[in-house]
């Protein structure tokens, strides 16, 4: 089944044009955020309305904290995918899914980075333990993530202060569910498991992803660790 | 995402299902594409649904939280009474079935946890006619998809609107459409989903969000809504 | 694997596996058994290397029972972290094994050790060639020669090894000229002084006498001008495989 398109069927503006009245948005603006349907990375620098500036200006700091817990999660959840992607065989639709939501994830990272500017943390080292390397502990490790993620959306949406942010992390919140429902359904495991799912609290979250050891310290591969000053014993 | 458009090929005048009568050998593509150019209006505005007054939406408020939540029920309403009847006909088998009683579960528990939340000022359920939409399996699952994809555009929409105990409580609900929604659309389109992401249980890479009036007039223009 | 394989992992206790991971238990996950091998190393192309983060034993199969090899600490003899070139990595009844290459006699043994002995990847695109027969160096990476050298290869009493090896470390600073300002430690062993003093490793580095090169020269390693050494050193990670012919 394939799903018709705006411009597929809106041949003379006239769906556009109606939209936009409804929105109240000029048509700039309402085609830039269409831009954003059907699966297309994130362009530009505007993320559903906000500008960096904008963010960065009048945020509060409590939303900066929001902002940037998510953004651990989702550059842990994009270097997850990615790396996968590079040391997993994966074919069929498992490898779809994997290609789709990497890339999803790394556009909501770049699309947090955008919101935070200056603020934005940086991007941990990660060692995922094998499970970037094994299908079935990758798949596992997927729908964990998954499910842990929109539990994490869902426990901050409401200390959110910005509406414009709030808008960011519940249109994040809903696709996290759809890869997790996704994942789940590949696994052969419920897509849905409950009539409500449950946040969980940041500190929750955090505890959580401490014990997988997949953040480790960051030191850098060049200086000392691979560096020495002793006089070399080679044969010469 | 055209969740306002799919929506829309779920056609009142019967266009889609002159298409598929007539077009066995068509791609579900053509047989869809056909019933759009043929079949009727698009979004002539906002239908308003079931007498509620359009609210000029002010600052989260206790009473505008009821407001919303009677949206939000009617929704609920809507879905839930789509997939008992659905279950109920017995038209749809397999992986769609299971879906369908699994789904039908859920809304009626939202329905009831929404009730129960408005008290006495939970909105009375409607009248609903599905057509053929419950009782043949591709038009249920197209339908099934605009419906929970619908849906969470709209709690994504007024999620803004809530006080922040109601938002947690919204928050709740919406990614379990979200799943839903996911669910539907593998079943319809696994495991190549036609080569278009469009199609995907995760389309996009950011959820849309629909204001209130999008999602009544794509509602609307269903025609399920009777009374 | 095919999905519907891996699907029935997770039912058979995968997800369990995972969830009790991130609790901090460990456990194991069953599986169907090992695949084919999944290549980590392609010379030039992309290989990966890894730090070793615990003391561990290099094996002739990816088993426990396996016959050793060699013993793999996580220093070198030059105090640097120890590190190996992963050429090829499987899946054993839910265990992670890499191939890797080893720091021993003969030239070109590798071993199995277990995946959770050594740190995350780190992917190198570079590849150092040398030839000893027309005493050149050259560093390609993803496919493009991206740095040249005239060399002093081992005299023919002390040939410098030919075979597969990688780069393991680099050494700065030291106070003996014989050196150069920079050497580059590798895996590779002379063949003929087994008993030199640190085991008689192949090293890559300067030179005080560079008016012998290009030639047969050395005691194995392999020499290049310092201001070579010196290029080469900004265009060379740690870790690049090595190839002598």
């Amino acid at each position: 089944m394939t799903y018709l398109t705006l411009d597929a069927v809106d041949c003379d503006g006239a769906i556009r044009e109606s939209l936009d009245a409804v929105r109240g948005d000029t048509r700039a603006g309402f085609l830039a955020k269409a831009g954003l349907f059907g699966g297309g990375a994130l362009g530009g620098t505007a993320l559903l309305g906000l500008t960096a500036e904008a963010a960065s200006a009048a945020t509060a700091e409590s939303d900066v904290a929001i902002l940037n817990f998510a953004l651990t999660l989702e550059y842990l959840e994009a270097a997850f995918y990615t790396e996968a992607e590079r040391m997993l065989d994966l074919s069929g639709e498992l490898a779809l899914f994997t290609r789709v939501v990497a890339a999803h994830e790394r556009a909501h990272v770049s699309a947090l980075k955008k919101v935070l500017g200056s603020k934005a943390v940086k991007k941990p080292k990660f060692n995922f333990r094998g499970t970037t390397e094994s299908e079935s502990k990758f798949r596992a490790t997927a729908q964990v993530l998954e499910d842990t993620g929109v539990r994490a959306y869902k426990g901050q949406a409401p200390l959110i202060k910005s509406n414009a942010i709030l808008g960011a992390a519940l249109a994040i919140h809903a696709v996290e569910a759809r890869h997790a429902s996704w994942i789940r359904d590949l696994n052969d495991a419920p897509p849905a498991p409950t009539a409500f799912d449950q946040p969980l609290s940041r500190s929750a979250v955090l505890a959580a992803v401490a014990k997988t050891r997949f953040i480790v310290p960051g030191k850098s591969t060049g200086g000392r660790r691979t560096t020495g000053a002793a006089s070399p014993p080679f044969t010469g | 995402m055209t969740e306002v458009i799919t929506v829309d090929l779920v056609d009142r005048e019967g266009g889609v299902r002159e298409a598929l009568d007539e077009g066995r050998g068509a791609t579900r593509a053509q047989l869809f594409r056909r019933a759009i150019i043929g079949g009727g209006t698009f979004l002539a505005g906002g239908l308003l649904i079931g007498g509620l007054p359009k609210l000029a939406l002010g600052a989260p408020s206790a009473s505008q939280d009821v407001e919303i939540l009677n949206f939000a029920l009617l929704l609920e309403y809507l879905e839930s009474e789509f997939y008992i009847e659905a279950v109920a006909k017995n038209a749809i088998g397999g992986e769609t079935l299971a879906f369908a009683k699994v789904v039908r579960d859920h809304e009626n528990a939202h329905v009831a946890f929404l009730k129960d939340a408005l008290g006495s000022r939970a909105r009375a359920k409607p009248q609903f006619d599905f057509m053929d939409t419950t009782s043949n399996p591709d038009k249920f699952r197209a339908t099934s998809i605009a419906l929970e994809d619908t849906g969470v555009a709209a709690y994504n929409g007024q999620g803004p609107n809530l006080t922040k105990p109601t938002l947690a409580v919204a928050g709740m609900i919406v990614s379990v459409e979200a799943r839903h929604a996911a669910w539907i659309r593998r079943i319809t389109g696994k495991p190549r989903y036609g080569g278009s992401a469009a199609n995907y249980p995760a389309p996009s890479v950011l959820e849309p969000s629909l204001t209130r009036a999008q999602v009544e007039a794509a509602v609307g223009k269903t025609g399920f809504i009777k009374g | 694997m095919t999905a519907a394989r891996g699907a029935s992992d997770i039912r058979r206790g995968g997800l369990t596996a995972v969830l009790v991971m991130l609790l901090g238990l460990s456990a194991e996950v069953p599986s169907a058994g090992a695949a084919d091998p999944f290549q980590l190393s392609e010379p030039g192309k992309l290989s990966h290397w890894a730090f070793v983060e615990r003391t561990t034993v290099a094996r002739t199969h990816p088993r426990h029972s396996a016959r050793a090899v060699s013993r793999l600490a996580t220093m070198t003899p030059e105090r640097t972290q120890n590190l190996v070139l992963a050429l090829e990595r499987v899946e054993v009844q839910g265990r992670l094994w890499l191939r890797v290459r080893l720091p021993v006699l003969p030239n070109g043994t590798t071993g199995w050790i277990p995946r959770d002995h050594v740190g995350s990847y780190h992917a190198v695109r570079t590849h150092l060639i040398v030839d000893t027969t027309k005493r050149t160096a050259r560093l390609e990476r993803s496919g493009r020669t991206v740095f040249r050298a005239r060399i002093g290869v081992g005299k023919p009493r002390w040939p410098t090894p030919h075979g597969e090896f990688f780069v393991r470390n680099r050494l700065r600073g030291f106070q003996d000229t014989t050196y150069g300002p920079l050497a580059f430690g590798t895996n590779a062993r002379s063949a003929v002084l087994t008993d030199w003093p640190g085991g008689g490793f192949i090293g890559i580095h300067g030179t005080n006498q560079p008016g012998l090169l290009p030639g047969r020269v050395s005691h194995g390693c392999i020499r290049m001008r310092n201001a070579d050494i010196l290029r080469l050193d900004r265009k060379m990670p740690v870790g690049t495989p090595l190839t002598v012919r």
